[in-house]
């Protein structure tokens, strides 16, 4: 099987096949992101049309020994911001919707996605700063180094972003959600600062 | 390693353990199970996030007919490599600067200070370069006005500041007449450089980046075009002949997004 930069590689010389294999491999993982934040699944499928465009019109800018994933977040997150910008809309995540899903199935289905939907929404108030690292590397499966180049940081920043964001999620969570800095006393990590 | 350590290593985000702290978890119960948990918050996000695919079975038709659409002078200009477009559009600028100053070369060109002549010129060049830089190459963060910003107001600010330098001692006996025409002549050696930044966008609709990095670019280039074509240092001339082209290329476009963003 081709790598993502032997497919990008492969597109640029004019491998049409190419492209749709790209398409395949990450449109499902750029819908899923943009429909955690949009309101709707057209807002989100436009986005995603949109982040390919680019890649079509970017696409001599694409260097070799350069990884696909993170420039292609890097395109993806720059345009759902502009979106954001241009529709001047809060932050909001598609869960407050009827359409939000039931993530999880089984006898304590509806238990288990209350606890979904909980977590999502503690997640989405998040800082976006936070979230973003978080999201990419949970949601979108980008390494850290990945995220870093996608968010334009050092590995090391996006870890702390990382970190920070799941102490705040675990108090906004309360009992509910793993809380590894309370185990046995211990001092929490925000206090080794 | 100690237990501390692995804390630290917690605060840098390794939910995986790496070699060394592998060691020390098979010793420590209590970290091992920090690194669980923490691992176990990231997956029961994951899971939790699982929403649902909504692509639509066109969807991919409906990307290749929009790239079978990309073609014609404008596609074929906003694909090339950023570095290509950039060269292009400093060479447009200098196109400008050469045709303006071989039609109405500055008359008093020999007197004027050639110190002060260079700070300007490489200041305007250079502020110039880096809003091309900025518009034309892909970067992290572009959606972010703050990145972006404070070069729009020093480009826009720039001519406004060299208005109220003092005037050379040739050029203090001009008064503000011939304001409108020198706006004109500006604005109308930067349009080709305006027009090859709209051929240059990546983007459907305008963005506001794109809006207000070429409007200083724009604004820029006719402050240096008409420093070396016009002699006046009167204070209203420069202000409204020369520094306001900044400004009203700023309307223009945002002129044209708005209009844009009405149409869509």
């Amino acid at each position: 099987m081709r790598t993502d930069e032997e497919l990008m590689a492969a597109y640029i010389s004019g491998d049409k096949a190419a492209f749709r294999e790209l398409f395949q491999r990450y449109a499902p993982l750029l819908q899923r992101a943009m429909a955690r934040d949009l309101r709707t699944p057209e807002e989100a499928s436009d986005l995603v049309q949109q982040t390919f465009l680019h890649l079509h019109r970017s696409r001599l800018d694409f260097e070799p020994g350069r990884k696909l994933k993170p420039w292609i977040f890097t395109i993806a997150l720059n345009l759902k911001r502009e979106f954001f910008r241009r529709s001047r809309r809060r932050h909001e995540t598609s869960l407050d919707d009827e359409r939000a899903p039931e993530p999880f199935e089984g006898p304590r289905g509806q238990e288990r996605s209350d606890a979904a939907r909980e977590t999502m929404r503690a997640l989405a108030e998040l800082p976006a700063e936070h979230r973003e690292v978080i999201e990419l590397h949970w949601f979108a499966g980008l390494s850290f180094p990945e995220v870093a180049e996608a968010v334009g940081s050092t590995v090391a920043a996006v870890k702390v972003r990382a970190h920070r964001g799941y102490v705040a999620l675990r108090a906004r969570l309360g009992d509910s959600a793993p809380d590894p800095e309370r185990i046995a006393g211990k001092p929490t990590a925000e206090g080794i600062h | 390693m100690d237990c501390a350590e692995i804390r630290e290593a917690l605060l840098r985000g390794e939910a995986e353990p790496s070699a060394e702290i592998e060691a020390h978890l098979a010793s420590c119960t209590h970290c091992r199970e920090l690194f669980a948990k923490e691992a176990e918050l990231g997956r029961s996000l994951a899971s939790a996030s699982s929403l649902p695919l909504t692509l639509a079975d066109d969807s991919f038709a409906q990307i290749e007919t929009r790239v079978a659409e990309e073609s014609g002078l404008r596609a074929w200009l906003r694909s090339r490599p950023s570095k290509i477009r950039f060269l292009l559009a400093a060479l447009s600028v200098l196109a400008a600067v050469i045709v303006g100053a071989v039609l109405h070369p500055r008359r008093d060109l020999g007197d004027y200070p050639e110190a002060r002549l260079s700070l300007l010129l490489g200041l305007y060049a250079l502020g110039i370069a880096l809003a091309f830089g900025k518009e034309l190459f892909l970067s992290v963060r572009r959606g972010s006005f703050a990145d972006f910003g404070w070069l729009v107001a020093a480009a826009l600010a720039l001519p406004f500041l060299v208005a109220f330098a003092p005037p050379t001692l040739a050029s203090q006996s001009f008064g503000p007449e011939g304001a409108f025409a020198c706006f004109r002549y500006g604005a109308l050696l930067t349009l080709p450089t305006a027009a090859l930044l709209w051929a240059f966008d990546r983007d459907d609709r305008l963005s506001l980046r794109t809006v207000c990095l070429s409007a200083a670019a724009l604004g820029l280039a006719a402050s240096l075009i008409l420093e070396l074509h016009c002699p006046s240092g009167n204070l209203v001339h420069v202000l409204f002949g020369h520094a306001s082209i900044g400004l009203a290329w700023l309307a223009l476009w945002a002129f044209v997004r708005r209009a844009n963003r009405a149409a869509s």
